[in-house]
């Protein structure tokens, strides 16, 4: 088994490992900063084992839908089946975004990387925000 | 920022993105060999950043049954960091390593003096790995 460092040599059995469970990712997580100038909301859903995630951002007259977007997941080791974060990428033509998140603690840790493909001489660009994920309970 | 730029979101029409200085700003906190807080680690034990006239690269050593493995240098997308990170913003790097069996995204960022990289591995040669994100931390040690 080829690694590059050695906590990825691990056991493993390809043939039992099967999907993994990605239901404590769907729902309604919600930017913890109300004042946020970029992603106010995410909605996470599962079809097949495939988690799919839709983007509501702020924008200067209301919240803009980015569409659906597939995410792949990723797990806490190379030995686990514990969802612990996913990226996914939103192509916009005039620019792209990279998604990459952690979750800690409950929440999702979002990376977001902007990336202008237009010209405007507009830096690239990083923000990380915080998620809570609406549950309803209290 | 008057031009009609296109935008998903407010935060692309930040006039911020506009400053050149926004390109590279504190990119000296990024450079020059960082090596993992923990002592411990199975992961990367050390990372050297390098900052040329045009880019950045990022080189790593992870850690290997019988002594260190040597990524291979890769280079590094610099991004603006519009976040405040106790008054030391820095620019962040984005690089990604391919190793063929294995392709690990990494994000890297300057907080308080410590280098943060997260790494998302994504394994390609069937072995049944599950894909995963860490996180580790690095003291700068020139």
């Amino acid at each position: 088994m080829q690694f590059a460092q050695i906590c990825d040599r691990v056991e493993t059995d390809a043939a039992t490992a099967g999907p993994a469970d990605v239901s404590s990712l769907t729902g309604v997580w919600v930017n913890s900063n109300p004042d946020t100038n970029g992603i106010a909301r995410m909605v996470m859903s599962e079809a097949g084992g495939k988690l799919s995630i839709q983007v509501y951002a702020v924008g200067p007259e209301g919240l803009i839908d980015w569409g659906a977007a597939d995410a792949q997941v990723f797990m806490s080791s190379p030995s686990s089946r514990v969802v612990a974060g996913f990226t996914c990428l939103y192509d916009f033509g005039f620019a792209e975004t990279r998604l990459q998140a952690m979750i800690m603690k409950g929440l999702i840790v979002l990376a977001e990387f902007h990336s202008f493909k237009d010209g405007s001489r507009r830096a690239d660009y990083f923000v990380r925000e915080y998620f809570a994920l609406a549950h309803g309970r209290y | 920022m008057t031009q009609p730029f296109e935008f998903k979101q407010s935060g692309h029409l930040n006039p911020a993105l506009t400053d050149p200085a926004a390109r590279t700003l504190n990119a000296d906190k990024l450079t020059g060999r960082w090596v993992n807080t923990n002592r411990e680690t199975r992961g990367i034990a050390e990372i050297r950043i390098e900052q040329g006239s045009e880019r950045f690269s990022v080189s790593a050593a992870g850690v290997g049954a019988d002594g260190p493995v040597a990524w291979p240098k890769t280079g590094a997308t610099a991004l603006a960091n519009l976040e405040e990170e106790a008054g030391q913003r820095a620019v962040a790097l984005a690089a990604t390593f391919d190793f063929g069996f294995m392709r690990a995204e990494t994000y890297l960022r300057v907080n308080k003096g410590v280098l943060v990289i997260v790494l998302f591995n994504t394994f390609r040669d069937e072995s049944g790995r599950s894909d995963y994100v860490n996180r580790e931390f690095f003291y700068r040690q020139d």
